[in-house]
């Protein structure tokens, strides 16, 4: 996918003109209105049970954004994402929860973000464990050593191991008001929401940049064509794990975000479902462009609470739909994985595209 | 030393099942060159269907073999509807498909029969353990290995003898040439998902009988990746030895690791196993080496 054309008229005079981020006045103005929106429109406008659904939105978009890293960027297949996700909301959570903290950084409320930061680390550092694999093999094989971190990350290490830690059982739970940014305890939909924006906005923010940077540009050559890319002087095992660190750290800061929001942290949270859905969502929204994982997640969050919605009228005469709502869903998304793959193999981000520059041209598209 | 044999029996007896399904695989990757993530929904079906048939009273062979005509139907309209249209697109398309039509079967299965542990009531096979020497064997075991090398048999036959068997060999061998030969690629397409449904259907009533049928058989389809892994992703004989290495590693790491591990070690060992062996051998024990080329 290309770089958006710039409407007829408009032209740059200077490289750093060229490299902006917001390239023209008017799409200043449209970010501007975008932050507005999301700032102050949603939580004003929106009750819970819609706040509750951005918060998960977002969510999907940081789990995603890793995804899109390794697979739409650097053309690194991996289906067990859910296993950084889960790395990193266990760090912060025992972090949180076992960590003699001094005391002075508990008054001024320190401690969940340090952890996000620690969650960050050690998820990235798990990913490049795991990444190791990438050095020799490819393809379908990395598939399968992926698939196997996310079994032996969640299904034994953290289900047998990391859960005994403090004889809590199966489940951890955080106490109410350990959450706690400087002086906001996160305790409703609504506050959980703006960092929600914070997180994501920093991560994209983060993503976007790496992406113009050498790093980004070695990841792109690696994933046209590994053997070429070797050729130019790209050190690929580098570049690779180091995709994957970025990749497993923001799944640590989603898996982070996340642990606030839940009120209990268990493996169930984080099963190969949950991968596969991840992956699901950025072939959805778009392979290879950030805006994929967005426009993927929203797709499929809203998508899935609107068929829950269509759900509910039908429950009078079909009890069953409602009760066994969770396989309606698992079908409804194989369903709309395939229908997008066969249809619209480009994802949602490409119609975004051609919307975008069929205005931008608007009306002389010479 | 009986804990020896008797681990090294009931991995090969429950291995040679897992050979059977990952024949189904082999297959489909041979002739299509689909990787194929949905196998275990595949044996859910199957298994369904047949225990379906089995509770309503219709004898065991005869609602197997209903069962196998139903995943002979829905092998070809799965590989018309869906996997038709994705011939030449890139491996992570197909892949993805594959995903999704694993989601599909297995959030459908679900919502038809429930999560609950079925069993086959009355039981198929008899209780009554052989013993043969030291060692004490399940009838239902041994009936399994049995009818899963029968199987086997009959499939290599298949390939070896008859017309369109060797027509698939021909079209996984070289494309081009069977096309020009006459071959109808299309046609083999439907029949390698048609056998592979069908495989995997009597591989998921085998294990059904075993250790009663819920969604967890479904996992089966996922260690049958190890197996073909480990024999190479192009290689029947391959399949094969790689399922029946798959099953003995699995009970000896049940019976041996799970003292220093407790917890589902038994699980996880097939797939740490395939990692480790990847770095050594990505191609697997007689899998073609692909050398790539810009």
């Amino acid at each position: 996918m290309s770089t958006t054309w710039l409407p007829c008229g408009d032209y740059h005079q200077s490289y750093r003109e060229d490299h902006a981020w917001f390239q023209t006045a008017f799409i200043k103005g449209k970010m501007f209105i975008l932050a507005v929106v999301l700032l102050v429109f949603v939580p004003w406008l929106a009750d819970s049970y819609w706040i509750s659904v951005c918060n998960q939105v977002g969510y999907t978009v940081l789990g995603a954004l890793g995804v899109q890293l390794l697979i739409g960027f650097c053309g690194q297949v991996t289906l067990g994402h859910a296993a950084f996700i889960a790395v990193g909301a266990y760090t912060s959570t025992l972090l949180i929860l076992e960590f003699p903290w001094p005391r002075f950084i508990l008054d001024i409320g320190l401690a969940y973000p340090i952890s996000i930061g620690a969650a960050a680390v050690v998820a990235g550092f798990w990913s490049v464990l795991f990444g190791l694999p990438s050095a020799r093999v490819k393809g379908f094989y990395l598939i399968l050593t992926t698939m196997a971190a996310q079994f032996i990350t969640v299904d034994f290490i953290i289900t047998q191991y990391v859960s005994q830690i403090g004889g809590r059982g199966q489940a951890f739970s955080l106490p109410p008001g350990t959450i706690k940014i400087g002086p906001w305890v996160i305790d409703s939909d609504i506050k959980v929401y703006y960092m929600m924006i914070v997180l994501s906005t920093l991560c994209i923010m983060g993503i976007a940049n790496l992406l113009r940077s050498r790093a980004g540009r070695a990841w792109v050559a690696i994933r046209d064509n590994d053997i070429s890319a070797e050729v130019m002087g790209i050190n690929i095992i580098k570049y690779k794990l180091l995709a994957f660190f970025v990749a497993g750290a923001i799944g640590g800061v989603a898996g982070a975000f996340w642990i606030s929001n839940l009120a209990a942290i268990s493996p169930e949270h984080f099963t190969w479902f949950w991968s596969l859905w991840l992956v699901g969502v950025i072939l959805i929204g778009g392979v290879g462009s950030i805006h994929g994982a967005i426009f993927g997640s929203i797709f499929m969050v809203v998508v899935m609470e609107l068929l829950q919605l269509a759900v509910m009228p039908l429950a009078g005469e079909y009890p069953k739909l409602l009760m066994d709502f969770l396989f309606v869903k698992e079908a409804a998304f194989g369903l709309a994985i395939c229908i997008f793959m066969i249809f619209e193999p480009n994802g949602l981000a490409y119609r975004w595209w051609q919307v975008k520059n069929y205005f931008n041209l608007w009306p002389f598209s010479y | 030393m009986e804990l020896f044999l008797m681990a090294l029996t009931t991995g090969i007896m429950v291995g040679g099942i897992y050979a059977l399904v990952a024949l189904g695989w082999v297959l489909i990757y041979k002739c299509s060159g689909v990787l194929n993530l949905a196998m275990g929904e595949l044996t859910l079906i199957g298994a369904y269907t047949s225990l379906g048939f089995y509770s309503m009273g219709i004898p065991f062979l005869l609602s197997l073999l209903f069962s196998l005509i139903i995943g002979l139907i829905l092998g070809i309209l799965t590989e018309r509807i869906f996997l038709d249209k994705l011939i030449g697109e890139p491996v992570l398309t197909v892949i993805m498909v594959t995903v999704g039509l694993s989601f599909f079967f297995k959030g459908t299965v679900e919502f038809i029969w429930g999560v609950d542990t079925k069993v086959f009531d009355p039981s198929v096979f008899p209780i009554e353990p052989i013993r043969l020497g030291p060692l004490i064997i399940g009838q239902v075991y041994l009936w399994s290995f049995l009818a899963a090398m029968i199987l086997l048999v009959i499939f290599v036959c298949f390939f070896k003898y008859t017309r369109w068997g060797l027509a698939m060999q021909a079209t996984a061998d070289d494309e081009m040439a069977a096309l020009s030969l006459g071959i109808s690629a299309r046609f083999v397409y439907a029949a390698a998902w048609a056998i592979a449904f069908m495989a995997a259907g009597v591989g998921g009533t085998l294990l059904g009988n075993i250790n009663g049928l819920n969604i967890s058989v479904g996992y089966l389809g996922l260690l049958v990746l190890p197996a073909v892994v480990l024999g190479g992703l192009n290689s029947v004989p391959g399949a094969i030895v790689g399922g029946i290495i798959i099953g003995v590693l699995e009970n000896f790491s049940g019976t041996y690791l799970d003292k220093y591990f407790p917890g589902g070690v038994k699980e996880i060992a097939p797939f740490a196993f395939m990692a480790i062996f990847l770095l050594f051998k990505p191609y697997g024990l007689w899998g073609w080496e692909r050398i790539e080329r810009v």
